[in-house]
């Protein structure tokens, strides 16, 4: 019996793949100092922790790759290349339970979850990191250390970032193939692959914390990243492996868009998530290289001493700017895309009516797409960039708000007149409305460069910042972890909590992002462990820490209710919101294999109150066996027909 | 795929009109009917054909009768009908193919399945909706006004025209009141720190231009979107869907446009604040501002290629300053909150050096707060800034600069600095201009038979700075350079007339 239990803990996939990151470690640090050894060069560094720069630096990359080779999700794979034959649909290593979601699994619902998993705490990690410093920043005394302080707040950013990224992976992978009437993804095990890339990323770039901290703020900007401390190779590792997986998830996300949707589904007829997962995944695949590409530069200056950025030396320190923002800002869309495109899914649930002006709105999300690309430099008035360069940024940065603009109209004339009802997924999703309207508002200032020269690196950005990715992220992530928790867990969350967890966290937020706003306006900067008491801002100071504590605590209720609730919560019923949309159509939980036979597009996907009207053609007998039908009449459905 | 699967699927047999109570509501349905009719008896698309007619004042319209299917995939594009009628019963259509067809196309519109020999008396096919209903409905249309008013009151409530009107007007009555009072509530809390610099008026005037906008813009969805809320609940115990309204692409368009204009104003008023705060100003006094990690220092250029160097920034009130950004180490940004500009302090060399133009207007003491994070102190990185009157500026950088009080030696070293001695002699030579020894007071007698002056402080000052106002008899006009009154401040030139009242 013990032997069972230990083989079956060892067989875990999370664990194999530990194990293998840290022989990968220890393999990669003896295989870089024997080469040194070998070359005459010294093998010990007292600045890096006993070991060489390059050595810690090999040794992480070792650890990288013996995680993902341990951890089982590559087997395929290898097998493959050895020439064996491997099924045509990848077997999940562990069929049900714990060791499931802890393991390889190739079922793109599994993933999603995963994703969620790993996101919630990921991002609970990085909001402890944020109490951390906001306490310093109440008391005004310098309790961490600055060293820590630089630290903490670089990772907060950082980790936040990493969180978001698979959030927005956990709503795309698990949400996508059901939309369009799949079984799983095009590639099952690029996803799986993906998936994974992300467990020693996040681990790596922990570590930083453990090699000398990371005082660089997550822009990493060079020159301070080509002196700062040790961590920060682990910080650049660690963002480039989540990088891959971004590009990987994206490409697996396109694919699946435009191969597998299911008959009928015309692009103007695919649910709106879908659209905005289409233009995120577009935005990932092609921007993320950008990110990866100037990290690795920076690195490369730090361990072979290249001088891109050394302004002496020829380089140039703007260079990297331009690099680095060319992905981080249309990054910032990767993130709020998603959430916004929960809201236009919600949102018509939840009003009976129609998403007003679909086309719009599933435009809308390229639009912003396209111009993410072209307004990089904003974040560069005061960089020193060539100064003609200021005004056609200002322009295309403007543009934005067109776009954007499209989409709050929509929304409002969706709800208006509508029958409006105000379960916990229609609160997050109106709170993320008004949230990111502030965070969307506070931008033109930012636009226009005059102003900007005044706004930039203060609390005002701060404030801006926190805004979109609360309303364009947050709000909607929780809206939909409420909206689909009958479909991925079966049960149903308690409203009561959920509704606490909403008037909890909205009215602190509007209270911490205004004085974030106000704070930066008065002369906070941005990045500082201490602030002029002669500023005059203690009591928002304390404010905002006291509305980020808040905050923490609603989401812990949140986590407790939808934790609680898979386990013991009310059985749900397949649609408790009378959605149009086809994963609700089926069963809750959903099934193993999604649809039994594909389902067939008949209609428009929002036509509330079209009355006898459908979206999905689904053999509802089929997916509710309880319900009376004879199975002769089920089997005779020729919705097969449309198999092809 | 068959058409029985299609009824089979979407249980069309059953539905009926008595079922499911509700009619397609009119608002889906075009104004005027075209009708196409599919079918290979004469008969059949005789007889409808002049069934319609008797009601094509009610704007019913036939506008072809096909019999085959390829004839009725081409109607189908050239004469864009609302509504096919088919002859169920027609072998020679091939209605499966045509449904199947039908089913892929997007356009709106309907198909009516008429059958003489089924029990049934016809079926409406939707490819917009797939729902069924009997061909009565679709033609309740022109059924008298009765029964029409009958079948409205089934039909899912829409929030009538005009109570939609009354709803909008209350709203936008609301949207006008919370922007006055958002406007002015963020008008009256602290928003921003003393101005006191020319650039802060140009770029406070722009972002209080734009909280305005903000406040409208905020009001106008969130007022919109609390009214709903509060207006438009669903009724407890209603399980019925709200009006169907899919869209409105004027509305749309509008929404587009009008935004974009929005953003065409503030684009030009942005490029016109820019302008303002980066306007090169001659006479400019210039301070090299150097960052390090953590600390600012600040070198002020002085006569004889000599710097006075501070840790504090000393600037003249009411002086165009520009200030030569740039850094030791690592990138730090110059930002006085009370000047509002900001600009990074670059390193890499004399390439990477920036300017930044800032004119203070208020006297009194500021921060410069470092605003780029620059590692471990970045928090500490700040230094005084103290605006003083011009005559406080230079009691303070002659003190600094360790230069003499006297004028005179001031004047000799401005002389050397700026070249003036390379052309005139202080000992009575006669080089390329007059000497200056001796010349204050004297008589000085002018080319071109204009006679002479008295070489008083007047007569140096414009021959200092208007070169060929008076030129001196024997020597030519036009040699020396006529830039001396821009290259030279008032200061220096006082001091250079001291030094040449000094040579007796």
């Amino acid at each position: 019996m013990e032997q069972t239990k230990k083989a079956s803990f060892f067989s875990i996939g999370l664990v194999k793949g530990i194990a293998g990151f840290v022989i990968g470690y220890v393999l990669g640090i003896g295989l870089t100092s024997a080469i040194r050894l070998a070359m005459g060069l010294p093998v010990s560094d007292p600045a890096a922790y006993g070991l060489t720069q390059p050595t810690w630096t090999t040794g992480a990359i070792f650890a990288f790759l013996g995680f993902m080779v341990a951890q089982g999700v590559m087997s395929d794979w290898f097998k493959s290349a050895k020439g064996e034959d491997i099924p045509e649909h990848p077997q999940d290593a562990f069929p049900s339970g714990w060791a499931r979601y802890l393991s390889a699994s190739y079922d793109h619902k599994a993933i999603g979850i995963q994703y969620g998993v790993t996101s919630l705490i990921v991002l609970f990690l990085a909001g402890f990191f944020a109490l951390l410093f906001r306490t310093q920043l109440a008391l005004n005394q310098d309790i961490l250390g600055l060293r820590n302080y630089n630290t903490i707040m670089t990772l907060h950013g950082i980790v936040m970032i990493g969180g978001i990224l698979l959030g927005v992976a956990a709503i795309s992978n698990y949400l996508v193939p059901l939309m369009l009437g799949a079984n799983d993804m095009a590639f099952p095990r690029l996803n799986a692959f993906a998936f994974w890339l992300n467990v020693p990323g996040v681990l790596i770039l922990l570590s930083s914390l453990l090699l000398g901290g990371l005082e660089t703020g997550w822009t990493g900007y060079p020159p301070l990243s080509t002196r700062a401390p040790l961590g920060t190779d682990m910080f650049l590792l660690g963002v480039y492996f989540i990088g891959l997986s971004s590009i990987l998830g994206s490409l697996n996300i396109i694919v699946s868009i435009v191969r597998l949707r299911s008959k009928g589904m015309t692009y103007f007829r695919m649910p709106i998530l879908v659209w905005a997962a289409f233009a995120t995944a577009l935005i990932g695949l092609t921007a993320t290289q950008l990110i990866g590409l100037s990290f690795q530069m920076v690195l490369f200056e730090r361990i072979f001493g290249m001088s891109f950025f050394e302004g002496q030396a020829g380089g140039n320190p703007i260079l990297f700017q331009h690099l680095f923002w060319f992905y981080s800002h249309p990054a910032v869309y990767v993130f709020v895309l998603v959430g916004l495109g929960t809201i236009s899914e919600i949102l018509p649930v939840f009003a009976r009516k129609p998403l007003f002006g679909y086309r719009w709105v599933a435009l809308s999300s390229f639009g912003i797409a396209l111009v993410g690309f072209l307004v990089w430099a904003h974040h560069m008035f005061t960089s020193g960039m060539a100064p003609y360069l200021r005004v056609p940024f200002m322009y295309t940065t403007l543009l934005v708000a067109i776009p954007t603009g499209v989409k709050f109209f929509s929304w409002i004339a969706t709800i208006w007149g509508g029958k409006l009802s105000f379960e916990t997924p229609m609160l997050f999703a109106l709170g993320a409305i008004s949230i990111f309207l502030l965070g969307g508002l506070s931008g033109p200032p930012n636009a226009t460069v005059s102003t900007d020269l005044h706004l930039q690196d203060t609390y005002w950005i701060v404030g801006h910042f926190h805004a979109t990715m609360f309303g364009g992220y947050i709000f909607p992530f929780f809206a939909a972890l409420y909206f689909w928790f009958p479909k991925y867990s079966g049960r149903m969350y308690n409203e009561k909590l959920g509704k606490l967890h909403f008037f909890l966290m909205l009215p602190a937020f509007y209270v911490q992002s205004l004085a974030q706003m106000q704070i930066g306006l008065l002369g906070m900067r941005r990045r500082i462990g201490l602030w002029d008491p002669s500023l005059g801002i203690d009591m928002q100071q304390w404010a905002i820490t006291i509305a980020g504590f808040v905050i923490g605590i609603s989401v812990l209720i949140a986590v407790v209710n939808l934790a609680y609730s898979a386990a013991r919560g009310p059985v749900a019923v397949a649609n408790p919101w009378g959605s149009r949309s086809p994963e609700f159509q089926i069963a809750s939980p959903i099934p193993l294999h999604n649809y039994d036979t594909p389902f067939e597009v008949v209609g428009e996907p929002y036509d509330y109150g079209l009355e006898g009207s459908a979206y999905v053609s689904i053999d509802k007998e089929r997916y509710h066996p309880a319900a009376p039908a004879s199975p002769e009449g089920a089997s005779a459905t020729p919705s097969a027909a449309a198999a092809d | 795929m068959t058409i029985k699967t299609i009824f089979d699927k979407f249980s069309l047999r059953e539905t009926t009109a008595s079922q499911d109570g509700l009619p397609m509501p009119t608002a889906s349905l075009p104004k005027n009917r075209r009708v196409l009719i599919a079918s290979s008896h004469g008969l059949f698309a005789q007889g409808l054909r002049s069934l319609l007619r008797d009601r094509q004042a009610k704007g019913v319209e036939v506008v072809g009768v096909v019999s085959n299917l390829e004839q009725a995939m081409g109607a189908l594009e050239k004469l864009n009908p609302d509504l096919i009628i088919v002859d169920y019963d027609d072998e020679a259509l091939n209605r499966d193919e045509f449904l199947a067809r039908f089913v892929e196309g997007e356009k709106k519109l309907r198909v009516v399945l008429l059958s003489l020999q089924s029990g049934k008396e016809a079926l409406v096919y939707d490819r917009r909706t797939l729902a069924a209903s009997q061909i009565d409905d679709w033609l309740e249309e022109w059924n008298d006004a009765k029964n029409r008013r009958g079948i409205m009151n089934n039909r899912p409530r829409a929030v009538k025209p005009n109570r939609n009107l009354i709803h909008l007007g209350i709203a936008s009555i609301l949207v006008v009141i919370s922007t006055f009072v958002v406007y002015f509530l963020l008008r009256s809390i602290r928003l921003l720190p003393a101005a006191a610099s020319q650039q802060a008026a140009s770029i406070d005037n722009l972002f209080m231009g734009e909280i305005a906008v903000i406040s409208f813009l905020f009001s106008l969805i969130v007022v919109l979107m609390l009214y709903s809320i509060f207006v438009f609940r669903r009724k407890k115990g209603d399980t019925s869907d709200a009006a169907h309204i899919e869209g409105n692409p004027k509305l749309e368009i509008a929404w587009t446009i009008l935004p974009l204009m929005t953003v065409f104003v503030f684009a030009l008023w942005g490029g016109k604040s820019l302008r303002e705060v980066t306007q090169a100003e001659p006479q400019s006094l210039i301070v090299d501002v150097i960052g390090q990690q953590w600390a600012w220092r600040f070198e002020y250029p002085i006569e004889g290629g000599d710097k006075v160097v501070s840790d504090k920034l000393y600037l003249p009130v009411d002086r165009p300053i520009l200030l030569r950004l740039s850094s030791m180490d690592v990138i730090h940004s110059f930002w006085v909150p009370e000047f509002r500009v900001k600009q990074d302090a670059l390193p890499g060399g004399e390439n990477f050096v920036r300017p930044l133009r800032v004119t203070p207007t208020e006297i009194g003491s500021y921060k410069l707060r470092c605003a780029e994070l620059c590692g471990r102190q970045h928090t500490t990185m700040e230094s005084d800034v103290l605006v003083v009157s011009q005559t406080d500026f230079d009691a303070w950088l002659s003190e600094q600069s360790g230069e003499s009080p006297d004028p005179v030696v001031r004047g000799e070293k401005v002389a050397k600095n700026f070249g003036c001695v390379a052309c005139h002699s202080v000992d009575g030579t006669k080089i390329v201009g007059p000497t200056w020894k001796g010349l204050f007071g004297s008589q000085v007698e002018l080319e071109g038979g204009v006679g002479s002056v008295v070489a008083d402080e007047a007569y140096l000052r414009e021959s200092i700075v208007n070169t060929n106002a008076k030129v001196v008899k024997g020597f030519p006009a036009g040699v020396m350079p006529q830039t001396f009154g821009t290259q030279l401040t008032e200061k220096q030139i006082n001091d250079v007339i001291a030094y040449i009242k000094s040579l007796k």
